[in-house]
């Protein structure tokens, strides 16, 4: 079966440039905390999401919804509204984080299909098959932990089909282990849907450099010729003992065109593209790039060799503009 | 697919003698442009957090230093003393890439080439907004504005 | 209101370890979790060695549970997590869905702090597979658990994450080995050289996080001793101290005395200042950042 490219889209101009792109999934959330993008300005009102279903399906393409944070008792009502609204929006699939919806979405649109988002934390067969056995999960999208040898071994004992990150943004912590942003600025992933979110990121132009703070934490200093990234909590330089330097993650991407016909060979059913956050000009970018790449594995198999011109492409999107294959790759750990 | 825009920067000499021009006609003529998107193209009520807030958009290259703010009247001008809230600044040729959608604002601040300071949160709202425009869906509604993406 | 010492965070020497437990166990303390959490590759105690930990603990009273690694990665992992999960000598704290499965219908377990229970309808779901005890995320606001409890109805024991560096995140990747330069799988086990963890600080030289092998904490090191009214009215049931390098039994000794009203809590606080390696914090039990140190 083929790889299927699932791609993200922050806005219905993004969702229509990944369809027209080549995307077989595109994956959406909705404009609040119910999923782990929830960036101001961004994201799908009803309107936007019906619009975009209805371009999706007419060209053969999937919309899955991202309701992949955890509700709390106060506004469990909020996300179980969301879950009803993918249901009546005739969405593909909901990805989802928190067992308890999980549980809600099972009981009460039994049809709708379920996947268990990277904010899971699900990192090995036990944890996939607990969700499959009590929620029907259908398929699984991987924190980006494992390498490929591990994921082997979850795909050879587990009925779920598995999504692996192929490009873009790098979690260096378990998807829905890291309260860093918690920690720095009361909002998290988990809960708020946002990392580092915007209200508390300060870029100030000063005389030591250009200065990144969250909350008025100094996260890095740039001097003018030097690339930056995302001013995310764990991609900044600190000093440990007497070194100053990027102490848990450089600002990278993950990329791993390379890879694609080992992914391939072990059956992986699926490839995430990262970047909801992102604009329509980087969705049409990086899908053609992987569309093309996917379609080509399928009839190269191990002689398959990435293009320059994609690495090219992919590198100039990328986050610090340097890339890595991250835990898939045994050293990067 | 590379940007189709080729590469470019405002020639030194003419970047001089922009800034030395007075920013009221340039100004002028941003701020016209966005009125005439704001409520037809530009959700008004998603903006509302800009009310009021000091924008400075610099054309590094050109020599602009264009500042306006979103009032109950649209967009103006505007030359007083207050602090910028946020300060957008790049060359004339990676604005034109935004605007046009070949390139992705994220990309060109990886690159040190889009330079954001001051409130993010607005930063996130404009590009964010003006990444939500459907300009094909409202294309045949558009009036006939400078820049029109394709 | 029971005293709980979590399992241990940071890797010592096998002699520190079981000197450590001698102290704990003539210390105030009614719950004691044993246990590797962080990294399956430290090796001074096996399995084996906490279950002897745990029968001399158990012999002097208190109440033991076995913790399960939270990041679950190979098959070796998944075989130890099992082999923790069939033992039935004591009961097992859950840290991931995993183990959870592994667990579900035997009675008794508790659900960890890294299971993301923000609900009541997850934990209802979690109590029903047998869950009788559960950790609240240490990012979970008070008011938020109180909620959660309320919802759920039924009696259940309720911990806290009351004392300690904060566990905030786990990741495939080594941090203290990536500081000497070398890789996981060849890390040298530099992080025993490590007792409280390893200090990030940002540019501008404020403590910000601490770093422990694969886990992240938080440098400030979080207090809720002064909190212990508030505890007390959501209805938590245990508080969790999580080991440090010194001072534990005084620290537990504080906990003890401002829970049996015999000390002030604020004055309680007060006197552990100058037990803890760095500045206390508070933020997450209020709501807020967890880096504040809030006073109501």
């Amino acid at each position: 079966m083929a790889i299927e490219l699932v791609c993200p889209a922050g806005s219905l101009p993004a969702l229509k440039t990944a369809v027209d792109a080549g995307a077989d999934c595109v994956y959406v959330g909705l404009r609040d905390a119910t999923n782990a993008r929830n960036f101001t300005g961004l994201n799908f009102d009803d309107r936007a999401l019906a619009d975009g279903v209805a371009y999706a399906h007419a060209r053969g393409a999937k919309v899955l919804l991202a309701l992949n944070t955890y509700p709390r008792s106060d506004n469990w009502a909020r996300w179980t509204a969301a879950v009803d609204t993918a249901a009546e929006r005739g969405i593909d699939a909901v990805i989802l984080a928190d067992p308890g919806l999980m549980r809600y979405a099972l009981r009460t649109h039994p049809s709708l299909r379920r996947h268990l988002s990277v904010q899971g934390s699900a990192t090995s067969y036990e944890a996939i098959n607990f969700y499959h056995e009590q929620f029907g999960i259908q398929r699984a999208v991987l924190p980006r932990v494992l390498s490929l040898a591990q994921v082997e071994q979850v795909i050879a004992h587990t009925p779920v089909e598995i999504e692996l990150f192929g490009f873009g943004g790098l979690c260096v912590m378990v998807e829905g282990r890291c309260a860093l942003s918690a920690y720095a600025t009361g909002e998290s992933p988990n809960c708020n849907g946002a990392c580092s979110p915007g209200k508390y990121v300060r870029w100030e132009q000063t005389a030591a450099g250009m200065e990144a703070r969250v909350n008025g934490i100094l996260i890095d200093r740039f001097a003018a010729d030097e690339r930056a990234g995302y001013p995310t909590l764990c991609k900044g330089r600190f000093a440990v003992g007497s070194e100053t330097y990027y102490a848990i993650e450089e600002p990278t991407s993950l990329n791993t065109l390379e890879l694609l016909p080992e992914i391939a060979r072990m059956g992986v059913a699926a490839i995430k593209i990262e970047g909801r956050q992102r604009s329509p000009a980087y969705v049409g970018q990086v899908t053609r790039v992987w569309r093309q790449a996917i379609d080509r594995v399928a009839h190269e198999g191990d002689r398959f060799r990435p293009d320059a011109a994609w690495l090219r492409e992919l590198a100039r999107v990328s986050e610090g503009q340097s890339q890595t294959l991250g835990a898939y790759h045994r050293p990067w750990k | 697919m590379e940007p189709k825009l080729p590469a470019f920067i405002v020639p030194g000499r003419v970047a001089a003698l922009v800034g030395r021009l007075p920013q009221l006609p340039p100004a002028l003529a941003l701020a016209g442009a966005l009125n005439l998107a704001l409520g037809r193209v530009l959700p008004r009520e998603q903006l509302e957090p800009l009310a009021g807030k000091r924008l400075l958009v610099r054309v590094t290259d050109a020599g602009l230093a264009l500042r306006f703010a979103l009032g109950a009247n649209g967009f103006r001008p505007v030359f007083d003393r207050q602090p910028d809230d946020l300060r957008i600044s790049a060359t004339l040729r990676d604005f034109l890439a935004l605007a046009l959608r070949e390139e992705d604002a994220d990309t060109l601040f990886f690159g040190r080439r889009l330079l954001m300071e001051g409130d993010t949160e607005l930063g996130l709202l404009v590009k964010n907004t003006l990444d939500a425009v459907d300009w094909a869906a409202l294309r045949p509604a558009l009036p006939r504005v400078g820049l029109r993406p394709g | 209101m029971k005293l709980a010492l979590g399992p241990l965070l940071y890797y010592w020497t096998r002699k520190r370890v079981l000197d450590f437990y001698d102290e704990v166990a003539a210390a105030p303390l009614d719950i004691v979790y044993l246990g590797e959490t962080v990294c399956s590759r430290r090796h001074e105690l096996r399995l084996p060695d906490w279950l002897d930990i745990g029968e001399r603990l158990a012999a002097a009273g208190k109440e033991v549970v076995i913790s399960s690694q939270t990041l679950i990665e190979s098959e070796s992992d998944l075989k130890t997590l099992r082999r923790i999960a069939e033992q039935a000598r004591f009961r097992v704290e859950a840290n991931d869905m995993g183990a959870v499965r592994l667990l579900a219908g035997s009675d008794g377990w508790v659900a960890g702090p890294s299971l993301n229970v923000f609900n009541d309808h997850t934990l209802g779901m979690l109590v029903e597979l047998g869950a009788r005890r559960f950790v609240a995320p240490p990012e979970m606001a008070g008011e938020a658990l109180a909620r959660v409890r309320a919802a759920h109805g039924q009696p259940l024991e309720t911990e806290v994450f009351a004392f300690g560096r904060l566990p905030l995140a786990y990741s495939a990747r080594c941090f203290t080995a990536r500081h000497f330069n070398l890789q996981k799988d060849n890390c040298g086990f530099r992080c025993i050289e490590f007792d409280d963890g390893l200090a990030l600080d940002t540019r501008d030289g404020r403590p910000f996080l601490t770093i422990n092998g694969i886990q992240t904490q938080s440098a400030r090191v979080h207090n809720l001793l002064g909190d212990l009214p508030a505890l007390a009215d959501a209805a938590v049931d245990i508080l969790r101290i999580s080991p440090q390098a010194h001072h534990m039994a005084a620290i537990a000794t504080l906990f003890a005395d401002a829970v049996g009203g015999r000390r002030a809590p604020r004055e309680a606080f007060d006197a552990s200042r100058a037990l803890m390696p760095a500045e206390a914090c508070n933020g997450f039990w209020h709501g807020r950042a967890g880096i504040d140190e809030y006073v109501a």
